[in-house]
C-alpha cells in the first residue's frame, strides 16, 4: 500500500481515441426522436402567449410542449440525500420567465433538423419586466449555509486589532465563469412501458441520478436505470438533473417513444450552470513580523431566482492562515440569471483568487518574500472546525516550489525586470482543497480466465478513474494493470457515489483494497495466480466479493485538507496590453498520489482552467435584455494552446493514512485554486499595477501605461542573465513523494 | 434550418445567370461562415449554388508585377505561397493570424470578403439588430459594445468587420474582380465594403447576383517590410480587438510611402489615407507615428465599454509603424 502506483496510461485512452467510446448522445436507440428547446428571448417576465400552431405543423413535428400542456413531473425531496435536481423550479410549471433563455418549450420531431426548425416558428408574445443582471444594482441578504456548513464565523474581534504594523483591504472580483465541458449536456430517456425508464446521460452522479428521476416520476429507483460509462466532463455541471434532462424524460413517457435533447452551445450559456460573479474583501492586519493578527473575509455572490446557490468563498479562510481574531462572512443576492452551481472548485477557486492577492499586497507592505509571509502564518488546525489537520505538507509546497523555480533570485522590486524590451514578472501563490471521502460500493471478481473484473457505478468523467481503479486492484491483488478489466457508470452496479468534490479516487481506492483484499480471503490465497488456480480446480464461475468504503472515522478527530504552491513567470508587453505566461510550476500535496500521470493531468487541467478564469473567461449579460452575448467556443475564450506554457507538476507530501485505507485524497479541484493569484501577483511584479478584477484583460494590463523611465531602463535587471545564473526551470517536471 | 436545394455551378456564367434568376438564391464555396450562420437562422436561401468546384483556383503573377487570386484560393494557399510570403508578408500574417488551420484550410478568399460580423446581437435571433431585421433596433448600442466600432458607424449599426485577410487587402489596394449578368467589374477595395449608415442590412456593395472571380493585388516593393499585428482576448482563435496593417517605405530616415489599415474599428477594413497623408515626407521616429496614430483615430466615437480600443488602436498604429519601419518581422 505504502508504494506509489507510477505512471499508468489510461485504460479508457485507446477507446477515447478511436472513437469507440460511445456518449451519451451517441448511443443508436430504434425509433429515437429528437427534442429541440424553445427558450425566452427576454430576461425577466411572463409569457402573454405562445403560438404552437405553425411549429405543430411543420414536417416531421411529433408534439410541441409548453407550459400549457406540460408533461407529469412529480416534485421530488430534492435534500441531496433522497434526490437533488439542480433547478428547484420544474421545467414548464407556469407561465413566469425568471431569466433570459430559460426554457419554455420543447419541440419534438422526427429528426434533429425538424425539431430546431419548428422550434424557431414558434411565436412567443411577452410582458417583459426589466430584467436585474447588474451585480452592482442587486440587493445583497445574507447567505444561507452552504451544503448545511456556516458561511459566518468569527473567533476574537477583528474590530478591535489596532496595533498591526501594516494594514490591507481590498476588494477582488470575479465576473460569471460558464463550466463549458467539451461534451454538451445531453440526454437520451427510453421508457420501457410506464413505469420503467432508462437514462443515458452523462453524470457524474450516477446513483443520485437514477433516486432523482426514480422520485420525478413517482417510481421505486430500481425502475430507473441510468447509463454513463463516458463524460466528456462536467466540472460539476453534470452531477443532477438539469430542467432539459427533466423535461425530455417527462415527453418520453407522455409520448411512449425514446427521445434525445442536447443542448447548443448557446443554450449551455444559461441552462447548465454557470460560476456566479463575486466580490469579496479582504482585510489582513499584521505584525512588523508578517504575524497575522486578523483576516477578514466579506464575500458577496448571486443566485437565480428558482435556486440558492451561494459559491461558498470563505471556505478557504479557516484553514489557510492563522489569525488570533478572523472573521467572515458571505451575502447572496437574487438577479435574473441562470441558476449557478459548483464550478470546478466552488468556493475554493474565486476564495483563494482574493485570499492569495491580499497575501501577496501584504508581503509587499511589509517587504517580506510572500513565500515566507506564508510559512509564518501556516495554521495547523482547522480554525472553524477546531480540528487539527490530518496531513499538512504545505511547507514542503512552499519550499520544494521555491527551490525548483529559483524563487530566491527574484528581484524585489516591480518592474525591474524585463526581457526582449517586455515587462517579466515572477508570482507565487498557495493552492487548497479539502479532501471529502463519499460511500462507495464495489464488487471484484476474479474470474478463471486468470482476469479480474471490477464493478460500480461510480464513474470516470474524463479523469481517469478507470485506470485508478485498475491500478489499485491489480496492485492489491498483486497482478499486472492488464489483467484487470473495469465496468463503471451504470446503475446496475453497485453504487460508487459521486464523482465531485475531488473524491471519486478517496471514495473509491478504499473499496476496491477491500474488495481485492476479502476476495482472496474468501479464496484463502495470497495474491490472485493461486486463488485462479483454486478456482479453477473448484470449478466454480467466480470468487467475488464487495465492499464498501465510508467516510473516514476520524472526522472527529482530524480535518482532512489537500495543499499546493504554484510559481510562475510572465511578460508584459504593456503598451498593447499583452500578456504570455511563460514559465509555471506546481507543487501538490494530495496525499498519496495514485497514478503519476493522470494526477498530473489532472493538475495541469486545473492551472489551464485556472489561466482561463485569470486571461479571458467571461460571460458577459446584455443589461437590458438579460441574455449572454457569448454563445459559442469562439465567443465564450478559454486557453487555446497558444495561451499555455509547458507546466510543470511535483507532487510532495506522503499518504494521508488517517484518512483512508489508500491515503490518497484527491485531486480533481486542487489544481486550479490560487491560479489567477499567481498570475496577478505576477503581473504586479512586472508592471507594478494590481489588478483586482478578472479576467486580466488587455484594457486592464494597458490602463495608465506608462514608458520604463531611463532610470528604470538602465536599473531593470535583463533575464538574460538571471536565466542564465538559474537553470532550475528546465529541469524535468519529478514527481518525487517520500513514501 | 429551412429547406433548400443545393446544385453545383458548371460555370462562372451558369452560377451567375442561375443567381439572376432566384434572388433568394445564395453562392457557397467553403461553408464556413456561411454554413454556421444557416443553423443560427441567420440566412434562409431558397438554393445553394455551390461555386466551389469552378475554376477560380489559381494564384498567377500579373503582367504588372502584382498576383492574380482567384476567389476560390484557401485561405491556407493564399498564406503559404512564397510569393505572397515574400512580396506581401503582411497578407501571409493576416491570414495565419485568423481562425483555425483546418478553417483555413477549406475558407476561400471569396468567403473571407464576404464574411459577416460576429457581432453577438446579430448572432441571435433572439436579439434584435437592424443588420439581420431592418428597423428592429441595435441593443449594441445601449448593451454589451466592447468589441464594437469606434469609425464611421452610425446609430442603426455599430457591428465591425471581423476579417483579418480584408486589412491586409486594403493596406494593400487591391481590387476585388466581380462577375455579374452584364459581364466583369472591377471594385476597388475601398469601395467594396460599406459603412452601415441607414442600410446595416448591406455589408459591401457586390449584387447578390455577381460572383467574386479574382482578388487582383497590383505591385508594392516596400510590402516587403509590411506588418500584421493582432491584438486579441487570447493568443489563438480569437478575432482581432485591434489589428494593424502597415507598410513604410523609408529614404534615408524620410517617409516615402506608407500604408495604413486597421482592423476591429469600423464596419470595413479601415484605410487611414489622412494618417497616411500627413506621414509622407516626415522623419520615422515614434513621435511622427504617435501623431498619425492620433490623425487616425481623431474622429473615433467610442461607445460604453470600448474606449479602451481608441487607446489600444493607437498603441498599436504606433507599433506596427515602427515594426515596418525597422525592417518588418515575419
Ligand atoms: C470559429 C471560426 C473562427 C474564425 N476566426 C477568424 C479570424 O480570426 N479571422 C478571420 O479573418 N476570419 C475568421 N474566421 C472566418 C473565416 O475566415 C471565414 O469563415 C472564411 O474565410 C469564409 O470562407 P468560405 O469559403 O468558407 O465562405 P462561405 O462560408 O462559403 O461563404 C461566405 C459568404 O460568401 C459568399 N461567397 C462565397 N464565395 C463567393 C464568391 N466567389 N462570390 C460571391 N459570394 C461568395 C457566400 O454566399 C457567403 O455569404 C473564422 C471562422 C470560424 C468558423
Amino acid at each position: 500500500m505504502s508504494k506509489v502506483m507510477g505512471a499508468v496510461n489510461r485504460k479508457d485512452g485507446r477507446a477515447k481515441v478511436t472513437g469507440n467510446a460511445t456518449y451519451a448522445a451517441e448511443h443508436q436507440i430504434p425509433g429515437l426522436l429528437h427534442g429541440y428547446l424553445v427558450t425566452a428571448s427576454i430576461g425577466s417576465g411572463q409569457i402573454k402567449s405562445i403560438d404552437t400552431s405553425q411549429a405543430e405543423k411543420a414536417k416531421g413535428v411529433v408534439a410541441v410542449f409548453t407550459h400549457k400542456n406540460p408533461p407529469k413531473i412529480f416534485k421530488p425531496s430534492n435534500n441531496f440525500i433522497s434526490s437533488k435536481i439542480y433547478e428547484a423550479r420544474l421545467p414548464l410549471s407556469d407561465a413566469q420567465v425568471h431569466y433570459g433563455g430559460q426554457i419554455i418549450g420543447l419541440v419534438v420531431a422526427d429528426t434533429f433538423e425538424q425539431a430546431k426548425h419548428a422550434a424557431h416558428l414558434v411565436k412567443v408574445e411577452y410582458e417583459t419586466q426589466s430584467p436585474l443582471t447588474e451585480f452592482q444594482k442587486a440587493t445583497f441578504k445574507e447567505a444561507p449555509p452552504f451544503m448545511g456548513e456556516e458561511l459566518k464565523f468569527e473567533k476574537g474581534n477583528v474590530a478591535t486589532v489596532n496595533n498591526a504594523a501594516v494594514k490591507i483591504e481590498a476588494t477582488y472580483t470575479t465576473t460569471t465563469e460558464l463550466n463549458a465541458p467539451m461534451e454538451p449536456h445531453a440526454i437520451i430517456a427510453q421508457w420501457q412501458g410506464a413505469d420503467a425508464l432508462t437514462i443515458y446521460e452523462p453524470t457524474q452522479w450516477v446513483m443520485g441520478s437514477q433516486r432523482t428521476y426514480a422520485e420525478l416520476f413517482g417510481l421505486p429507483a430500481e425502475r430507473v436505470r441510468i447509463i454513463t460509462p463516458y463524460l466528456g466532463g462536467g466540472f460539476g455541471s453534470k452531477a443532477m438533473p438539469w430542467p432539459h434532462g427533466i423535461l425530455c424524460a417527462a415527453v418520453a413517457r407522455h409520448l411512449q417513444r425514446p427521445v434525445k435533447v442536447v443542448l447548443s452551445r448557446r443554450q449551455m450559456t444559461v441552462n447548465a450552470g454557470h460560476r456566479s460573479e463575486t466580490e469579496q474583501t479582504i482585510g489582513l492586519a499584521a505584525a512588523a513580523d508578517g504575524k497575522l493578527m486578523a483576516i477578514a473575509h466579506d464575500v458577496k455572490s448571486s443566485t437565480s431566482p428558482v435556486d440558492t446557490f451561494t459559491e461558498p468563498c470563505t471556505r478557504v479562510t479557516p484553514v489557510m492562515y492563522s489569525a488570533p481574531n478572523l472573521r467572515y462572512a458571505q451575502e447572496l443576492a437574487i438577479m435574473n440569471v441562470g441558476t449557478p452551481t459548483f464550478m470546478r472548485a466552488p468556493g475554493e477557486n474565486p476564495g483563494m483568487w482574493a485570499l492569495e492577492s491580499a497575501m501577496d499586497e501584504l508581503a509587499w507592505s511589509l517587504k517580506l518574500d510572500p513565500v515566507e509571509l506564508r510559512l509564518r502564518n501556516q495554521t495547523q488546525e482547522h480554525q472553524h472546525q477546531n480540528l487539527p489537520f490530518s496531513a499538512k505538507h504545505f511547507t514542503d509546497c512552499l519550499k520544494v516550489g521555491a527551490e525548483r523555480f529559483g524563487w530566491k533570485d527574484r528581484s524585489r522590486q516591480v518592474r525591474s525586470l524585463l526581457r526582449d524590451g517586455q515587462l517579466v514578472g515572477w508570482g507565487m501563490a498557495g493552492a487548497t482543497f479539502p479532501a471529502l471521502q463519499g460511500v462507495a460500493t464495489v464488487k471484484v471478481r476474479l474470474l478463471p480466465d486468470s482476469t479480474v473484473h471490477v464493478l460500480t457505478a461510480g464513474n470516470d468523467m474524463g479523469t481517469g478513474a478507470y485506470t485508478m481503479v485498475a491500478g489499485v486492484a491489480a496492485e492489491t491483488l498483486g497482478v499486472s494493470v492488464e489483467k484487470v478489466r473495469v465496468e463503471m457508470g451504470d446503475s446496475q452496479l453497485p453504487d460508487g457515489g459521486m464523482a465531485g468534490g475531488s473524491m471519486m479516487t478517496a471514495s473509491l481506492a478504499p473499496a476496491v483494497i477491500k474488495a481485492c483484499q476479502d476476495v482472496l480471503k474468501s479464496a484463502d490465497c495470497n495474491d490472485a495466480t493461486d486463488a485462479w488456480a483454486a478456482l479453477r480446480q473448484s470449478g466454480r464461475a467466480a470468487f467475488e466479493a464487495t465492499a464498501t468504503s465510508a467516510p473516514p472515522e476520524g472526522e472527529k478527530k482530524w480535518a482532512f485538507q489537500s495543499w499546493g504552491a504554484h510559481f510562475c513567470e510572465v511578460t508584459v508587453d504593456e503598451e498593447i496590453g499583452r500578456l504570455q505566461i511563460t514559465r509555471w510550476l506546481s507543487v501538490m500535496d494530495i496525499g498519496r498520489v495514485m497514478n503519476a500521470k493522470t494526477a498530473a493531468s489532472q493538475v495541469r487541467g486545473g492551472v489551464i482552467m485556472g489561466i482561463g478564469q485569470a486571461l479571458m473567461e467571461e460571460c458577459l449579460l446584455d443589461p437590458n435584455i438579460g441574455y449572454p452575448v457569448v454563445y459559442d467556443l469562439a465567443t465564450y475564450h478559454f486557453p487555446s494552446h497558444a495561451d499555455i506554457p509547458r507546466i510543470d507538476v511535483v507532487f510532495v507530501g506522503e499518504p494521508d493514512l488517517n484518512f483512508n485505507l489508500a491515503g490518497a485524497r484527491g485531486v480533481g479541484e486542487i489544481g486550479i485554486t490560487g491560479v489567477s493569484a499567481v498570475i496577478a501577483n505576477a503581473v504586479y511584479h512586472a508592471t507594478g499595477k494590481r489588478i483586482r478584477s478578472l479576467p486580466l484583460t488587455p484594457e486592464k494590463l494597458m490602463a495608465d501605461f506608462r514608458a520604463l523611465t531611463a532610470d528604470e531602463t538602465r536599473d531593470a535587471q535583463e533575464m538574460k542573465e538571471l536565466i542564465a545564473s538559474n537553470k532550475s526551470h528546465e529541469r524535468v517536471a519529478g514527481h518525487s513523494q517520500n513514501v | 434550418m429551412n429547406n433548400f436545394s443545393y446544385s453545383r455551378a458548371t460555370s462562372v456564367q451558369n452560377a451567375v445567370q442561375r443567381a439572376s434568376t432566384d434572388k433568394n438564391a445564395m453562392f457557397i464555396a467553403g461553408g464556413t461562415n456561411l454554413v454556421d450562420r444557416l443553423k443560427v437562422f441567420l440566412d434562409e436561401p431558397s438554393q445553394l449554388i455551390d461555386v466551389s468546384r469552378l475554376e477560380m483556383k489559381q494564384l498567377e503573377p500579373l503582367a504588372s508585377g502584382g498576383l492574380r487570386i482567384g476567389s476560390l484560393v484557401t485561405n491556407t494557399a493564399l498564406a503559404d505561397a512564397p510569393e505572397v510570403r515574400r512580396n506581401y508578408p503582411m497578407l501571409a500574417r493576416a491570414i495565419l493570424s485568423g481562425a483555425s488551420q483546418q478553417i483555413r484550410n477549406v475558407a476561400t478568399v471569396g468567403g473571407n470578403i464576404l464574411q459577416r460580423t460576429r457581432c453577438p446581437y446579430y448572432y441571435d435571433t433572439a436579439f434584435p439588430c437592424n443588420k439581420r431585421e431592418p428597423d428592429s433596433g441595435c441593443p449594441a448600442l445601449t448593451g454589451i459594445n466592447r468589441t464594437h466600432a469606434l469609425l464611421g458607424a452610425s446609430d442603426q449599426c455599430v457591428a465591425v468587420h471581423p476579417s483579418d485577410m480584408c486589412v491586409a487587402l486594403a493596406a494593400l489596394d487591391a481590387v476585388v474582380e466581380v462577375t455579374g449578368p452584364k459581364g466583369k467589374r472591377q471594385i476597388p477595395f475601398g469601395d467594396f465594403h460599406r459603412l452601415p449608415g441607414n442600410t446595416p442590412e448591406r455589408d459591401t456593395n457586390l449584387e447578390p447576383e455577381e460572383l467574386i472571380t479574382a482578388i487582383l493585388l497590383p505591385p508594392l516593393p516596400f510590402a516587403k517590410s509590411g506588418v500584421y499585428l493582432k491584438l486579441r482576448d487570447r493568443a489563438s482563435y480569437a478575432f482581432a480587438l485591434i489589428s494593424v496593417a502597415a507598410a513604410v517605405d523609408l529614404a534615408e530616415e524620410q517617409i516615402k510611402d506608407v500604408r495604413l489599415a486597421i482592423g476591429g474599428v469600423a464596419h470595413k477594413p479601415w484605410r487611414s489615407q489622412e494618417a497616411e497623408q500627413f506621414l509622407i515626407g516626415k522623419a520615422a521616429n515614434a513621435a511622427t507615428f504617435e501623431e498619425a496614430a492620433k490623425i487616425a483615430l481623431q474622429s473615433a466615437k467610442p461607445l460604453a465599454h470600448n474606449r479602451f480600443k481608441v487607446e489600444l488602436a493607437k498603441r498599436a498604429i504606433k507599433r506596427s509603424l515602427m515594426l515596418s519601419a525597422a525592417g518588418g518581422v515575419v
